[in-house]
């Protein structure tokens, strides 16, 4: 306190500025700086922008940004993995695999918004610029290499999808969602804020490097600030990926949120999680991983388990696929307890095929919820393939390599988990997760048969005309004529028209048309899950070197 | 020891304002309590039914989210300034780049209307079937022009 | 708060900084109760201030007066004033029942549960010592600054130097978080867009009233 009263100059002389590579952080910057341009944009002319100037605004703001990670990822390749920008941030095959998954999700994402914003007539503008600017966060957490960036990323990511969940304002179910989601998520914020404190406290620094170091050159006899810290950071990651004690908001938050933000959800900000918990745990706390592997262990256990039984109960889809994405993290988690290269690699490649399947089968989700988006019983599935067989077949190969299958990518990454978990020594670890593949493969299965066999049932439904009120209550106020508009104006060629108006509130199946935009996200979703589980040696090899290049 | 008493002048004089505003309060108030007649609004003799309904418009809100982010950013402005002369260009272009992007926000805010005040202009959206009461209440406040809005 | 309280044993405080931080302990502490038991939203947000002070004279305490100036104006002005609105918004007057459970036997289960780590948090705290790595960083962040530069403005300079040297990224990152608190701001509050009244009738329902 008397020091403080010895008033001194400051400190005069220039500071030495940090040195910025911006090849570095490029792809969050152009994310966010292209989500910007767009918010100024909308700002600036009168009426709406028009649906469609986002999604292509935000196709070439992320395919600009994956093309980049591409130069990023030679340049890994040429120069090695570096810190930069006063090491807050990490280049290496691991932040760069993160930042293309995550920029080919965005683009498949807005593929797939397109058409759904245009079917419910939402304005679309400021779904882009959270979307945009949510990716960046996720690819902030890839690339960090201090904690606080991970908390700024986990933040960025987190707000906005907070805001996309609520973002259909008809759906009340949707603004439910995303209270739960805001205060669990805000909740767990706090409690990973607070593992950030106890970690600078007992390691003297917020930097996953510095962290390493000073673990590396001390032994702690009594770490029980530390321990505290870590496991308080577990909880917080464990809250974002979804993983079994913190899962609690992932079936109401899934089915809630509109279609194609569950699929931009469960995929974006699993790659974002998973990356900062690896890079975490392996580059900062590696050293102490006898300490995190049990805790780990027991959410992998619990997340395959819980996961897989429970989504045997659900009738209705989304709630059925939130559960398996918490099996789907479960078995990532397999990766992240073997605490060695091959379980990163192994994880990245798990993220990756995830990432697709699940956007993919979001997006077919989204189409057959119908406007509202609030149909998605499972026996609306009943007979799909007789209706519209190419999108019954897209929707069975998808959840197949959920389920594990050959010749898709689910199979190679559910191996490389196990392997990678025998390589570590938890053998039972693998067995657990092997049977919970088997017990998930059923209710996978029971989709698939369920469209293809069970088509007698469908027999009496009349199609649904287009201009029919929906039953939802919460669009009660919209009248048939805008949402008659509305739909006329997305696909005409595609439309059924001329029938009857059918009774309110009837079980109607019908060909439901595929926007042509999410169709072709279908398709890549597909392609990249069959291609690469049938020629699967380009992407491990990528996984692999990716794993290789990371800065511990 | 000596450094806290103006923290404790300072205390004091807090507690010294409270007791004093409670007290000249209490002795200079009006003695008599006001009837359950005198406290219920007046709607032209009928007597009210239901409390009347004490919300603020959702504009509030956005102006106050305003205040709190520009708020944050002059936070965050305020070291910039004491360490200006070291950090020169550099810093300035920092800081303009993070100026320039919170910026866009209030460009986004003005452009929906979150400061502009004047008469309701969505209240029709959000009603519910009219009704004869609706009608006569609807009446008193215009209609806005369609061109109107921001 | 823990932590704090162990920094400022292993540097053996003089008696008036301890008892500056029994007293704001004290006030924080009831603050926070206040702000979970009373069943006026005004007065919970009131006791928020109260807390809010009280974390703020801990950090003057620490020789922050940045961050006590910023915890005063952000958080107990500006974000308290937010939850003012937000409780006007939504009636004053209404005081939420707190008696019904919508699933039976969680409260016990709270308290219980709040009863182990209360337990936990005391049992550790009091018989092991822990390390902390703290001893490199005691005084302003990352110790590039002696003892005799710690006048409130150095403070800030050394903030400011540290805001634009090694969190100059965190620093950029910002703008991204401000950007997004707005758009969801105006997103959750404006109005659904009514169909009926085409084009021109939705972009005033971008106005939110």
């Amino acid at each position: 306190m008397i020091a403080s009263l010895l008033a001194t100059p400051v400190n005069t002389g220039k500071l030495v500025v940090p040195h910025i590579r911006y090849l570095s952080i490029l792809p969050p910057m152009i994310m966010i700086g292209g989500a910007v341009l767009l918010l100024a944009l909308a700002s600036l002319v009168s009426r709406p922008l028009r649906v469609r100037v986002g999604t292509w605004g935000t196709v070439l703001i992320s395919g600009t940004a994956l093309g980049i990670s591409l130069w990023q990822w030679t340049d890994v390749g040429d120069h090695g993995a570096h810190t930069y920008v006063a090491h807050a941030v990490v280049m290496d095959g691991f932040s760069v695999l993160i930042t293309m998954l995550i920029s080919a999700a965005m683009l498949v994402t807005a593929l797939v918004a397109d058409g759904y914003l245009n079917r419910e007539g939402v304005e679309g503008s400021e779904f882009y610029v959270l979307a945009l600017v949510s990716a960046s966060g996720a690819m902030l957490m890839g690339m960090a290499n201090d904690l606080i960036i991970v908390f700024l990323g986990l933040e960025i990511l987190s707000i906005a999808l907070y805001v996309l969940t609520a973002y259909n304002h008809r759906r009340g179910a949707s603004g439910e969602a995303a209270l739960k989601y805001f205060l669990l998520g805000g909740f767990s914020s706090a409690i990973f804020v607070y593992g950030i404190a106890l970690t600078y406290g007992a390691t003297g620094s917020t930097n996953l490097t510095q962290i390493a170091d000073f673990l590396a050159k001390n032994v702690l006899l009594t770490d029980g600030l530390l321990l505290a810290g870590v496991s308080l950071l577990l909880v917080g990651f464990g809250f974002k990926v979804a993983a079994v004690p913190f899962h609690m908001w992932t079936p109401d938050v899934y089915q809630g949120a509109p279609s194609p933000v569950t699929g931009f959800m469960a995929a974006v900000a699993k790659a974002g999680a998973f990356a900062a918990l690896l890079r975490v745990l392996l580059s900062s706390f590696g050293v102490i991983s006898s300490d995190w592997r049990p805790i780990i262990f027991g959410m992998a256990v619990l997340s395959l388990v819980l996961g897989s039984v429970l989504a045997l109960r659900q009738r209705d889809v989304k709630r059925m696929l939130a559960y398996s994405s918490i099996n789907h993290a479960g078995f990532i988690l397999l990766g992240v307890e073997s605490a060695r290269a091959s379980g990163v690699s192994a994880s990245l490649y798990y993220l990756f095929a995830y990432t697709f399947m699940t956007i993919g089968s979001f997006a077919i989700v989204t189409v057959l919820g119908r406007e509202g988006d609030g149909d998605h019983d499972l026996t609306r599935y009943r007979g799909l393939a007789r209706r519209q067989p190419v999108l019954a077949l897209a929707f069975a190969v998808l959840l197949l390599a959920q389920a594990g299958a050959p010749f898709t990518t689910g199979l190679w990454a559910k191996l490389q988990v196990v392997f990678a978990a025998i390589s570590g020594g938890s053998v039972p670890l693998a067995v657990i997760a092997m049977v919970t593949a088997v017990i998930a493969g059923y209710f996978y299965l029971r989709v698939a048969v369920l469209m293809y066999a069970g088509g007698d049932d469908a027999r009496a439904d009349a199609p649904q005309p287009a201009g029919s009120p929906e039953p939802h209550a919460m669009i009660s106020f919209a009248s048939p004529e805008g949402a008659h508009a509305n739909v006329t104006t997305i696909n005409d060629e595609l439309l059924m028209t001329g029938e009857a108006p059918a009774p309110f509130g009837e079980d109607l199946p019908s060909v439901l048309p595929v926007p042509a935009l999410t169709g072709v996200a279908i398709g890549l979703c597909v392609g990249v899950t069959v291609v690469f589980g049938v020629w699967p040696s380009p992407l491990v090899d990528f996984a692999h070197q990716a794993s290789l290049l990371f800065l511990g | 020891m000596d450094q806290y008493l103006p923290i404790l002048l300072l205390g004091l004089l807090g507690l010294g304002f409270t007791v004093f505003s409670l007290v000249s309060s209490a002795i200079l108030a009006p003695r008599k309590k006001p009837s359950a007649a005198k406290l219920s609004p007046y709607e032209c003799g009928i007597v009210p039914n239901r409390e009347p309904p004490q919300r603020f418009p959702v504009r509030f809100y956005l102006v106050s989210m305003i205040f709190i982010i520009f708020d944050i950013e002059i936070v965050f402005l305020y070291p910039w300034a004491v360490v200006f002369h070291q950090i020169a260009t550099f810093g300035l272009i920092e800081v303009i780049v993070f100026a320039a992007v919170v910026f866009v926000s209030f460009l986004y805010l003005i452009s929906n209307g979150a400061l502009t005040w004047g008469p309701p202009k969505t209240l029709q959206s959000g009603l519910p079937a009219r009704t004869s009461d609706s009608t006569i209440s609807r009446i008193s406040a215009a209609r806005p022009e369609p061109g109107e809005a921001a | 708060m823990l932590h704090t309280t162990l920094l400022l044993a292993s540097t053996r405080p003089a008696l008036p900084d301890i008892l500056v931080f029994a007293a704001s302990a004290a006030v924080i502490l009831v603050g926070a109760v206040g702000v979970v038991t009373s069943r006026n939203p005004v007065h919970a947000a009131l006791s928020l201030v109260m807390t809010l002070f009280g974390v703020a004279v801990l950090f003057i305490e620490q020789e922050a007066d940045f961050l006590a100036a910023v915890q005063i104006i952000v958080y107990a002005g500006a974000i308290v004033v937010l939850f003012l609105f937000v409780i006007m918004f939504l009636g004053v007057d209404r005081s939420e029942d707190v008696e019904v459970e919508p699933l039976g036997g969680q409260r016990p289960l709270a308290y219980i549960l709040l009863g182990i780590t209360l337990a936990g948090i005391l049992a550790m705290a009091a018989t092991s010592h822990w390390v902390t790595g703290a001893h490199q960083v005691v005084g302003p962040i990352q110790g590039h600054i002696t003892a005799s530069s710690s006048s409130p403005s150095g403070e800030v300079a050394q903030l400011g130097k540290q805001l634009f040297t090694t969190y100059l990224f965190a620093f950029e990152a910002t703008a991204a978080l401000l950007v997004i608190a707005v758009v969801g701001a105006v997103v959750l509050a404006r109005r659904p867009p009514v169909p009926q009244d085409s084009e021109s009738e939705r972009a005033e329902g971008k106005l939110s009233s």
